[in-house]
């Protein structure tokens, strides 16, 4: 139980309710886990060869645009733009993938189900890195260092005849490497386990202002009823008010055309491809069910390290956080196209709140260092010179 | 026909010693019913996470000389919110009144109902028990 032991301008008395809630929301990190349906999750091989492939632009059709094109680490592994660009404009902003590994869908849409046939999508996409099958098949047989990576991922060389296999196992091993992609503690982390084991003085030092952020977002707010967990997202969709308009004559239609993608894709988790013998991972693809109302609903995104990923919503419309809180403070229910759902609601914040509910969010950053790549490009670690002799 | 149907926990047992009585006894189901059934329920795993997939073991049992189901339904809805799971359960008969469902997702914290449609003999019968997941 929470009390008031330090001074009154350091602590907030949150509620057994509140308290239980903000518990909800870790532990931080999640324990390590395997992808069942890649034989190259968590291996090291898979993740070498996956790590080379992210920074390669030879996989797109004219070899200028690669996975970190867009996904860069220095920005989070997202771009800092509105809409993301690869070959093309695209429609929609570009997600970051810290944290990846633990999303049930993938992609605003979720047109995909697994890590592995997401990181095909762009490749293949025109507007994206416009790659085919057969190109990416040719890349990875002729370039020795990467045959050689995927030898030692796959344990065979990559095949003469399926161009496809070659493409799914880059996408595999693509897969393989994002999962490593992780958040670290934060500042709401170091509070939320003070609550846990009852170290007032700990959870003093978390700012006053974050705190009454925080009792907004899991009280007034509703925030956590979406963004819920430790990884704030309940890996689901929904239809925040915000246009679906992509251009004159032109809709995304979100989630509800992804569920259709999805279950008739080839490389979904029930296919030929998923190397899970049980199809155990495949309760989400089996049993989803399309409905109106997802019509214009999309991903509800993770909020860990949300302060580094602007712009924000699906077509990245709004530039800052406090865009989105003043969004959800003055939402047009007229615009919430939720089928006769009654989840969403105004919240008329006043400015204040607004600047408490900013706080917290930012306190779901973390402090880490930016990614440095383990190896240097163009350097070969897996082929050795003398064997090419 | 649909039937109005008491919802919510039986507060005692019934005497009748059916099986829906006897794993309620046993296992600690959660029981709900009609005019014409009962049904015992637990899910699986026992404490559901908001988000993540569960499945229902349920036993159907008649009341007197009620028919035996031909089908069973299940589904779940947010009454306050107004929709549903945005998953549909496929559910397999084990026989005995026994059935699985699978397939099962709240993605919301808050009050779920679920639904059991139990249609025998041209009728339909909806039971349905109030679930809160924190």
């Amino acid at each position: 139980m929470v009390d008031a032991d330090g001074p009154p301008e350091t602590r907030i008395a949150f509620s057994e309710t509140e308290v239980r809630r903000i518990l909800q929301h870790g532990p931080w990190p999640p324990p390590p886990s395997r992808d069942l349906s890649n034989r190259v999750s968590g291996t090291a091989p898979g993740i070498e060869l996956g790590e080379r492939l992210f920074f390669d632009s030879r996989l797109s059709s004219t070899g200028t645009v690669s996975c970190a094109t867009c996904h860069r680490p220095d920005q989070s592994w997202t771009d800092g733009r509105r809409r993301g660009v690869g070959l093309g404009a695209g429609d929609r902003n570009t997600l970051g993938l810290a944290n990846v590994r633990l999303q049930r869908w993938f992609g605003w849409d979720g047109a995909a189900d697994s890590l592995w046939a997401q990181s095909i999508r762009p490749i293949l996409e025109p507007s994206e890195m416009g790659g085919t099958a057969g190109q990416v098949a040719a890349l990875v047989r002729g370039d020795r260092e990467l045959a050689c990576r995927y030898q030692k991922a796959f344990g065979r060389p990559p095949s003469l005849e399926n161009d496809e296999a070659v493409l799914v196992d880059v996408g595999k091993a693509l897969a393989a490497f994002q999962e490593t992609l992780s958040s670290g503690r934060t500042a709401f982390d170091e509070f939320r386990d003070a609550l846990a084991r009852g170290d007032d003085a700990a959870a003093a030092r978390y700012p006053l202002g974050a705190q009454r952020g925080l009792r907004i977002f899991i009280g007034k707010g509703a925030c956590g009823v979406c963004h819920f967990g430790p990884n704030f997202s309940n890996g689901e969709f929904d239809d925040i008010g915000v246009p679906f308009f992509v251009g004159p004559g032109r809709v995304d239609p979100g989630r509800y055309e992804g569920i259709k993608r999805v279950t008739a894709s080839r490389l979904n988790l029930l296919g030929v491809y998923s190397d899970d013998p049980d199809r155990s991972t495949a309760t989400g693809t089996r049993h989803v069910a399309q409905a109106h109302r997802q019509w214009g609903a999309f991903k509800v995104p993770s909020l860990r390290n949300v302060a580094r990923t602007a712009p924000y919503m699906h077509n990245g419309e709004l530039a800052t956080l406090r865009a989105v809180v003043r969004h959800y403070s003055e939402l047009d229910e007229e615009r919430v196209h939720a089928d006769g759902a009654r989840v969403l609601g105004p919240l008329r914040l006043t400015s204040a709140e607004e600047d408490d509910l900013v706080a917290f969010l930012e306190t779901l950053s973390d402090g880490g260092p930016g990614y440095q790549r383990p190896i240097a490009p163009g350097e070969w670690t897996c082929v050795s010179r003398a064997w090419w002799k | 026909m649909l039937t109005a149907v008491l919802s919510g926990p039986l507060a005692a047992p019934a005497t009748d010693g059916d099986a829906c009585t006897i794993e309620a006894q046993l296992d600690g189901r959660q029981t709900v019913e009609s005019a014409r059934y009962r049904v015992a329920y637990r899910t699986q795993p026992e404490r559901i996470v908001v988000g993540e997939h569960f499945a229902l073991e349920l036993t159907v049992c008649p009341h007197g000389r009620t028919p035996q189901p031909d089908t069973v339904r299940v589904d779940a809805q947010m009454p306050e919110h107004r929709h549903g799971m945005n998953y549909k359960a496929t559910i397999t008969s084990q026989g005995d009144g026994r059935y699985r469902a699978e397939g099962l997702l709240f993605h919301m914290p808050g009050r779920w109902v679920f639904i059991f449609d139990v249609r025998a003999a041209g009728q339909t019968d909806r039971v349905t028990a109030s679930f809160q997941l924190e």
